[in-house]
């Protein structure tokens, strides 16, 4: 199928329209969720803090990571406050579960991937992720400065999706429905900027058509368009070259008829 | 009224049109956007004070249920410091009693918070989140056994929201800016393709039809209404050869059957006439030629180039995510950028004789192969060698790409037109280094340094799906002279020309691989700077040569004054380099990188004439192409050079000490080139003329 030429520019136009609105679209929610994630991992890594902070008191005073039973306590009572954690524990320097808000996970192992972690962060926060996780921790570490295990919170790998999704879910209908409505305006506008420009090649070339067929004066240019000057001195001088062939076959033919008849 | 044959005047009609297709749906779906993630983010950020607090307050309702009053508890400021440490956003920590006094804080002085603590009911709800100057505070209440003892007050940093959203606001001005550029780019090339090129060759044969010229036609190319218009064209063109052919035929006929010797030559006289009013082609009929013209290669070019530059502004830092044995992290950074400017060094000669011999559509497509595997093998690597050989492959590329664009740039631009398709050329390869600056920087920051460089693949296929649309010539121009090691010999001699090499050119690109490429990236990452930050900050070099290259160009060619432009632009940017050494942070480097690009843009368009003016006699023997082909692969010493030598100097200087020591050598060599530059004088260099044209 040809494609005239407003049809050519007004799909380039659409396709730049697009991507754009998808690369601002994408880039400004992956900023957004970013943010986000990192405000809602460092929301959770404060009770963490709080968590290590008062094992790492009960450490200094001597007493070992085993023996620290109002742990539990302490970390069931913070996931009943916040229902969307999903399990906190307490693992020592081997990776055994001491304390965790499932009980029935305790004297398990966590994955040795989080023991690492625990020993490369230092003082810092180490952040895993698990299939429907999120995991935020801090190294427990004694008077000595050893890393003696670590709290870790497990929270909703969803939970910042989960929350964006009905205030973009609005944005993305209107935001779709601006974009249609701009797309039609950049078709529209394409074909208000490039008709006349297809019009005005019609017309010529209706001209030619006629200038050739029928003779007569050659198509006047306009506006002193340079390019329509150039068109009208060749339609002139096509039609005058038509014209010589013409009259120099009938006079070769005449000449021929001519001298056969004499 | 749309000037038919000109690509401008469409262009400027549909630049304004895509602005206001683009940036008003942008502007309000962006405004809404912000909005919401403004509600998105204040609740989370309330809920996090909220935490803080209640962790606070748990712990002080704990020592008071001891027995301890509160205005007596210790040790509070140390209490409160670890957690405003490891919370950036978190301003101050504040205790007051149940009257609403302060009796500890932390962060802040109490007089900012006193007046509304004294007045303010935290009993109601509603008054237990306030904004205090420029804090979001909130006040959690301390309880023991139902008794209210007073609030742990949580000061939040009031602009942390307003700044991520004015970050979020920064990427998507630069991703529209970039799409406006690309806009251009693309409906330049699909006018000047579909409208303004074939109507600008139809031009041509209504020029020549005018003076009689019936031979040549242009291929009528698509069906659209300028296909058309070009059919009807050239159908009247070929119904006048037509005639031409039969009235010949017959005049002939007549010539040799006719018994009257009169007649025979009355025809003669009647072809005579024709042949000398008329020209047609001898090969019986019109001959279509297909044009090729230097903006059909701009926007292949432009994505080929816009994928390489799309890792330009953290290169250093992926390289740095390697290590070899016994080589400094440094070296480790710098190696990736050294080997690709060497692979281009030495790829390019072999590109140049290769597009001489398979012509400039084949060797673009050739060219693909290895930068895609490049990138391809670059976004795989999982050791410096892989990267290495990644970035060599891409490096061979590039040089065989850009070299088959130079030379169908200079193959579609005929006489006048030279500067003019040099101009394509050279605005193709500044818009993409500017766009992939930017936008290269925000993918990385969004999808990962390895993203970018698959990313950098897929833009290189697209070009060369555009350039499989590319012309080839029916034939293959012979260069007019070899331009090898013998040429290179000869241009050294010239004392002119070794001077301007080895004291303006070659530290001109020691100061942009080693500084722009290398340093400025690393500093500024180190600096504290995210990747698209980088890359942003980067644009003021870039931007600036965009600017001032134009008008330089206008100003050396009607001054004359081009060594002086050069040696001028050298002192810039050397001094402009000495600035770290002032003082540390941001401030000084980014000095150093706008002083760079006006030392570019000062230098770059007077160095090309300079070359044609030191090397007069050289450009007769081996061409201005061959001569500035040497130019280029003799100042790759200092691209390769510069990394490797700001790698040598940062374990000894730091980052800031490594800029200005190239500063250092680049102003030095400036001043050396400056004296030179007096003793250059004017006019062509008579001497080695004398040599050659006894």
């Amino acid at each position: 199928m040809a494609w005239s030429l407003p049809r050519k520019v007004s799909a380039a136009l659409l396709a730049i329209l697009l991507c754009t609105a998808a690369a601002t679209a994408i880039f400004g929610y992956s900023k957004f969720e970013g943010v986000l994630s990192s405000l809602v991992r460092s929301r959770y890594s404060v009770v963490v803090f709080s968590i290590k902070k008062d094992i790492e008191d009960r450490l200094a005073l001597g007493l070992p990571l085993r023996q620290l039973r109002q742990v539990q306590d302490a970390i069931e009572r913070e996931k009943i406050d916040q229902p969307q954690i999903q399990g906190i524990e307490v693992f020592d320097a081997a990776g055994e579960i001491i304390f965790d808000t499932d009980r029935g996970a305790v004297g398990a192992a966590v994955s040795q991937d989080w023991v690492q972690a625990a020993q490369a962060a230092g003082h810092q926060t180490f952040a895993r992720s698990e299939e429907d996780s999120l995991i935020v921790g801090l190294p427990l570490v004694d008077v000595l400065g050893r890393v003696v295990g670590a709290g870790a919170l497990r929270y909703p790998a969803a939970s910042v999706a989960e929350e964006v999704r009905p205030l973009l879910a609005g944005q993305a209908r209107s935001g779709l429905i601006l974009l249609a409505g701009f797309a039609a305006l950049a078709v529209l506008g394409t074909y208000a900027v490039l008709a006349p420009f297809g019009r005005r090649l019609a017309a010529m070339e209706r001209q030619l058509q006629t200038t050739m067929a029928e003779g007569g004066p050659p198509p006047a240019p306009a506006d002193n368009d340079p390019f329509e000057a150039r068109f009208a001195a060749f339609a002139a001088s096509t039609r005058e070259a038509l014209e010589h062939m013409q009259d120099a076959t009938q006079d070769v033919g005449r000449l021929d008829r001519l001298e056969v008849r004499e | 009224m749309i000037r038919l044959d000109s690509a401008r005047s469409v262009i400027l009609r549909l630049m304004v049109l895509a602005a206001l297709v683009l940036l008003p749906p942008m502007a309000i779906i962006f405004a809404g956007a912000l909005g919401d993630f403004q509600q998105g983010m204040e609740p989370e950020l309330d809920r996090k004070a909220a935490t803080i607090g209640r962790d606070l307050a748990g712990d002080i309702a704990h020592a008071a249920t001891l027995g301890i009053p509160l205005d007596r508890l210790v040790g509070m400021d140390e209490f409160f410091a670890p957690v405003l440490e490891s919370n950036p956003e978190l301003r101050y920590l504040a205790l007051t009693n149940a009257d609403g006094r302060i009796l500890f804080v932390a962060g802040v002085q109490a007089t900012v918070l006193a007046p509304h603590y004294e007045t303010a009911d935290f009993e109601q709800a509603g008054q237990r989140k306030a904004i205090i100057d420029a804090y979001l505070d909130i006040a959690v209440p301390l309880e023991v056994k139902g008794e209210r003892l007073g609030h742990v007050h949580v000061g939040m940093d009031g602009g942390y929201v307003p700044a991520r959203l004015h970050e979020i606001l920064i990427d998507v001005v630069t991703v529209l800016a970039v799409a406006m550029i690309i806009a251009l780019e693309v409906l330049l090339y699909v006018v000047a393709l579909n409208a303004a090129g074939p109507l600008k060759q139809i031009s041509r044969t209504f020029e020549a039809a005018r003076r009689g010229d019936f031979i040549r036609i242009p291929a009528p190319g698509a069906r659209d209404e300028v296909g058309r218009f070009i059919r009807t064209a050239n159908d009247a063109v070929c119904r006048v050869d037509e005639l031409y052919r039969r009235l010949i035929a017959y005049a002939e006929e007549v010539k040799s059957a006719h018994f009257d010797k009169g007649v025979v030559e009355r025809v003669a006289a009647i072809e005579d006439r024709i042949r000398y009013l008329f020209r047609f082609s001898e090969s019986g009929s019109p001959e279509v030629v297909h044009h090729r013209r230097a903006l059909d290669v701009r926007l292949p070019l432009f994505l080929f180039v816009l994928s390489e530059e799309l890792s330009r502004s953290f290169m250093p830092l992926y390289g740095g995510t390697f290590s070899l044995p016994g080589v400094s992290p440094e070296m480790v950074a710098a190696l990736p950028i050294a080997v690709f400017m060497a692979a281009i060094a030495l790829a390019s000669p072999f590109a140049g004789t290769l597009t001489e011999r398979m012509g400039s559509r084949r060797v673009f497509l050739l060219g693909l192969m290895p930068a895609v595997l490049g990138y391809l093998l670059t976004g795989l690597a999982q050791a410096e060698a892989g990267l290495l050989v990644g970035r060599v492959a891409t490096g061979i590329g590039y040089a065989i790409v850009t070299m088959a664009c130079q030379s169908y740039v200079s193959k579609a631009a005929i006489g006048e037109q030279k500067a003019q398709g040099l101009g394509v050329y050279v605005g193709a390869v500044l818009t993409a280094s500017v766009c992939g600056n930017a936008f290269g920087g925000i993918l990385a920051e969004h999808a990962g340094y390895r993203a970018a460089f698959f990313a950098s693949a897929v833009l290189a296929v697209a070009a060369g799906v555009l350039a499989a649309r590319l012309v080839d010539p029916a034939e293959t121009v012979k260069a007019r002279r070899e331009a090898g090691v013998g040429a290179l010999f000869r241009l050294l001699r010239n004392w002119r020309f070794a001077v301007f090499v080895v004291f303006a050119a070659m530290p001109a690109k020691l100061a942009l691989t080693g500084v722009v490429f290398f340093l400025a990236p690393l500093y500024l990452h180190q600096l504290g700077w995210e990747v698209a930050d980088i890359a942003r900050i980067l644009l003021l070099y870039a931007g600036s040569v965009v600017l001032l290259s134009p008008a330089v160009a206008r100003l050396a060619d009607a001054s004359g004054w081009r060594a002086g432009l050069v040696a001028l632009g050298g002192l810039i940017g050397g001094g402009g380099l000495l600035l770290p050494l002032l003082g540390g942070g941001t401030a000084p480097v980014l000095l150093a990188l706008l002083c760079l690009g006006v030392s570019h843009g000062l230098s770059a368009s007077p160095q090309l004439a300079l070359v044609s003016d030191l090397c007069w006699t050289e450009v007769q023997e081996i061409g201005r192409t061959g001569v500035l082909a040497q130019v280029r692969l003799l100042e790759r010493v200092g691209s390769i050079a510069g990394p490797i030598l700001a790698a040598l100097l940062v374990p000894v200087t730091g980052y800031a000490g490594a800029i200005a020591a190239l500063g250092a050598i680049a102003m030095a060599m400036a001043v050396v080139f400056a004296v030179a530059a007096v003793a250059y004088g004017t006019g062509p260099t008579i001497g080695s003329d004398a040599e050659v044209r006894p």
